[in-house]
C-alpha cells in the first residue's frame, strides 16, 4: 500500500520532471534563436573562405569544401584600395567617437546636475532628434556640408557621424553621471574645490568606464553607417568599409561573394571586440536609472 | 571657531517654502542639534549654514561676518553627509588628504595631521584601502576623519548616524562627541532621532514644517515644551495627550472630561481663567503615571481611566498604551505590575506633571512647575 511518503516522493518527481521539460524546452526556443542570429554571420565567414568557383554555386555548401584564404589575401593585394578604406573607417569613426565624448561629456553633466528651466524640455528635445530616421537628416546634412565645403572629406563625414550619434551620447554621458552620488560632488565643494576642478578630478575618474562605454557606441555606430559616406563622400579611396563593400565588389556582370564576405568579415571583427570589451558596462548605461538602487 | 547668526532666513523651492523667516544664534564651541521630522527644513538650513544652498531670503553671519556671497569652499566649514560621500577612487589616505591638498599645504604637515587624525579615530591601519573595502562603520569614521583633519571652524554632520546599525551607532555618539570636545569647533548636528538630539545636543533647535518650533538646553524641553509638537516629539514614548473642556466658574475652573478627574493648582487655575480657551489638551509624559486602585485614585490630583490597547515588554518595564475617552496616554510601568490586553485600568499622576495646552492652537498654556 503506498504510503504519504509515497505520494509526496512521487510529487516531487512529477514537478521536477516538469521543471526538466520546461528548462529543456528554453533551451531549444534559445538555440533556435541563436542560428537565427548567427546564421547569417556564420554564412559570411563561411563564404569568405570560399573559392570564387565555390561561392557563386546555384546549390551552395554549407561549409568551404576547398577553403582558401585568397580572398583575404586579396584585399591586401588586390586591385582595390582596401587598406585605405580601412583607414578611412578607422580615422573617421575615432575622431567621432573622440569628439562625440567630448561634447556629450560636459553636456550630460549640465543636463545631470544643473538647474535651470526647460532642462526637462532640453534633454528630450535631444532625444528625440534621435528617433528621426537617418535618411530624414541626410538632405539637410547634405546642403550644409556643401556649403561648408565638406562634401566628400572626412571631415565632413565626422560631422556627420557626430550629428547622429550624439544625441545618444549625451543621454548615455548623463545616466552615467546621474549615478554617481551628489553627495561626492558636495564634499569636494566643502573641501574647497571648483565645478570644473571636480568635474576632472572627482567626476571623471569615476565616470570613466562610463566614457569608454560611451565611446565605443559612438564608435560602433559610425562604423555601422552606409549611408552618410554613400551619400557624401564620392571619392572611392576615400571611402570607408561599408560602402565600399557595397561600390566595389558588386558589378554589373559578376558579383566577387567571396572577397566581399572577407571583407565584410574585416570590417566587423573590430566592432565585435570593440563591443566584447565593454557590453557589460554598456547594458549598465542604458539601463541605470531604470531600477532604483541600480 | 565661530558663532553662527542667522537672520530672517527663508528658503522656497518654486512654490514650496521649505524655511520660513528663521533665527538662531549657535554660539562659539557649541554642539547644536537640529531635530525635526522628514521635511521638517533642518537639512535645508544645515545646507545654508554650509553655503551648499542659498536662502531665498535673509542673512547667514560666521562671527559677524555676513557669508551669504561666501562660497562653501571658502567657508572654512566641514561636513559630514548621511551617505558620507567618501571619493571611492581614492585612498582613505586620499580621502582624508584631498581638502588639505586644496589649502596647499606642505606634504610632511599633510601627512602628519593625516596620521593625527587617523589615530584619534583609530582607522590607521585602513589608510591604504578603499572606501569600498570598510565597514558602515569604519566609513562613517573616515567620513568624520575628512572633516575633522581640516581643523574647520564650523562642523556640520547630516544625520550621520542613520546609515549605522543600533550597536555601531551608540558607539559612533559618543565618538563624536569625544572628537567634538578635542576639536573644539561649533559643531551642528541635523537628526531625526529625538534620543540622539537629547543625549547629543548641548542645545537642540527643534524644527517641523520650515520653521523652530524651540531653541532649548535637552532638560528645558523636556521640562517645558512651547507647545504640544514639541512636547510630543522629544521623549520616548512620547508623551500622552486627553483633551478636555474648560469649565469656568465664578471663583474657579475645572477640566472635565469623561475619562479623567483633574484638580489643578492654583497657578494652572489662573492661567486657564485668564483666558478664553474652550479646550486644552492635558499631557502627561509615560514615566509620570503610576497604575493604581480606585481608592488610590479618590485622593490623586489626577485621575484617569482607561482600557489597555497594547503592552510593550521591555526586560526591566513595560509601556501600556492605554485609550482613554478623548485621547490616548502611554504608562511606563515596572514589570511585576501585570496587565492584559482590553483591561480597564487606573492611573495617576500629580498636577506637577501636567502640560497644559491649548487643544486648538497647540502653544503652551502655562510654564509648567518644575518643583525646584
Amino acid at each position: 500500500m503506498p504510503t504519504r511518503a509515497d505520494d509526496v516522493r512521487a510529487d516531487r518527481r512529477k514537478a521536477e520532471s516538469t521543471r526538466r521539460a520546461a528548462r529543456a524546452f528554453q533551451a531549444v526556443v534559445l538555440l533556435l534563436a541563436l542560428a537565427w542570429s548567427l546564421a547569417p554571420i556564420y554564412w559570411m565567414v563561411a563564404t569568405s573562405f570560399k573559392t570564387e568557383l565555390e561561392a557563386a554555386r546555384l546549390v551552395p555548401t554549407l561549409w568551404p569544401h576547398d577553403a582558401t584564404i585568397d580572398n583575404y589575401l586579396g584585399l591586401w593585394t588586390g586591385s582595390l584600395p582596401f587598406p585605405s578604406f580601412f583607414l578611412s573607417s578607422l580615422t573617421t569613426c575615432l575622431v567621432t567617437a573622440v569628439v562625440s565624448v567630448l561634447i556629450a561629456t560636459p553636456a550630460g553633466y549640465a543636463l545631470s546636475r544643473t538647474q535651470f528651466r526647460l532642462r526637462t524640455s532640453v534633454g528630450y528635445a535631444i532625444l528625440v532628434f534621435r528617433m528621426l530616421p537617418l535618411v530624414v537628416l541626410l538632405a539637410p546634412l547634405y546642403l550644409l556640408l556643401l556649403h561648408a565645403r565638406l562634401l566628400d572629406t572626412h571631415a565632413g563625414l565626422v560631422v556627420g557621424f557626430t550629428t547622429f550619434g550624439l544625441p545618444f551620447a549625451v543621454w548615455m554621458m548623463k545616466s552615467f553621471i546621474d549615478a554617481v552620488p551628489i553627495e561626492i560632488e558636495e564634499a569636494a565643494r566643502v573641501d574647497g574645490y571648483s565645478r570644473l576642478q571636480i568635474l576632472l578630478r572627482i567626476v571623471g575618474p569615476l565616470i570613466l568606464p562610463g566614457l569608454l562605454t560611451t565611446a565605443t557606441f559612438v564608435f560602433m555606430e559610425a562604423w555601422n553607417n552606409l549611408i552618410f559616406p554613400l551619400t557624401f563622400v564620392t571619392t572611392l579611396e576615400k571611402q570607408t568599409l561599408p560602402a565600399a563593400l557595397v561600390l566595389s565588389f558588386t558589378g554589373q556582370f559578376k558579383t566577387d561573394w567571396g572577397g566581399m564576405m572577407a571583407a565584410a568579415t574585416v570590417t566587423t571583427v573590430p566592432l565585435m571586440i570593440a563591443f566584447f570589451a565593454v557590453q557589460r558596462s554598456m547594458v549598465r548605461g542604458l539601463t541605470s536609472g531604470a531600477v532604483a538602487g541600480a | 571657531m565661530a558663532k553662527i547668526s542667522l537672520r530672517h532666513v527663508e528658503k522656497r523651492y518654486d512654490d514650496v517654502r521649505a524655511l520660513s523667516d528663521t533665527n538662531l544664534e549657535i554660539d562659539d564651541h557649541e554642539f547644536m542639534v537640529l531635530v525635526g521630522p522628514s521635511g521638517s527644513g533642518k537639512t535645508t538650513l544645515l545646507r545654508i549654514i554650509a553655503g551648499l544652498e542659498q536662502a531665498s531670503a535673509g542673512e547667514v553671519y560666521f562671527d559677524d561676518v555676513c557669508v551669504n556671497d561666501i562660497d562653501v569652499g571658502e567657508r572654512d566649514v566641514a561636513m559630514v553627509f548621511q551617505n558620507y560621500g567618501l571619493y571611492p577612487h581614492m585612498s582613505v589616505f586620499d580621502n582624508l588628504a584631498f581638502g588639505l591638498r586644496r589649502r596647499m599645504l606642505a606634504t610632511g604637515e599633510i601627512d602628519r595631521r593625516v596620521r593625527d587624525t587617523a589615530r584619534m579615530l583609530n582607522i590607521e591601519p585602513l589608510l591604504n584601502r578603499r572606501p569600498r573595502q570598510l565597514s558602515g562603520g569604519q566609513r562613517q569614521r573616515v567620513a568624520l576623519g575628512r572633516a575633522i583633519v581640516r581643523h574647520p571652524a564650523v562642523f556640520l554632520l547630516d544625520e550621520p548616524l542613520s546609515n549605522l546599525d543600533a550597536h555601531p551607532r551608540v558607539q559612533m555618539r559618543a565618538e563624536i562627541l569625544k572628537v567634538h570636545r578635542s576639536v573644539t569647533s561649533t559643531a551642528v548636528y541635523v537628526t531625526h532621532d529625538q534620543v540622539e538630539a537629547l543625549t547629543m545636543g548641548d542645545r537642540i533647535v527643534v524644527m517641523n514644517d520650515g520653521r523652530i518650533h524651540q531653541v532649548g538646553t535637552p532638560g528645558e524641553l523636556y521640562d517645558h515644551p512651547v507647545n504640544r509638537f514639541v512636547a510630543s516629539f522629544i521623549g520616548t514614548p512620547a508623551m500622552g495627550f486627553i483633551t478636555c473642556a474648560v469649565r469656568r466658574m465664578s471663583d474657579s475652573v475645572e477640566l472635565a472630561s469623561e475619562s479623567a478627574r483633574i484638580r489643578l493648582d492654583d497657578r494652572q487655575v489662573r492661567a486657564l481663567s485668564d483666558c478664553a480657551v474652550a479646550r486644552v489638551a492635558v499631557g502627561i509624559r509615560p514615566e509620570c503615571f503610576l497604575l493604581a486602585t480606585e481608592e488610590v485614585a479618590r485622593g490623586a490630583d489626577i485621575a484617569v481611566r482607561g482600557t489597555v490597547q497594547v503592552v510593550e515588554m521591555l526586560g526591566a518595564e513595560q509601556y501600556v498604551h492605554i485609550a482613554v475617552d478623548g485621547g490616548a496616554v502611554t504608562a511606563r510601568t515596572p514589570r511585576d505590575q501585570s496587565v492584559r490586553i482590553d483591561d480597564a485600568v487606573t492611573l495617576v499622576a500629580t498636577r506637577r506633571d501636567l502640560h497644559l495646552f491649548d487643544a486648538e492652537t497647540g502653544e503652551a498654556m502655562i510654564e509648567r512647575q518644575t518643583g525646584k
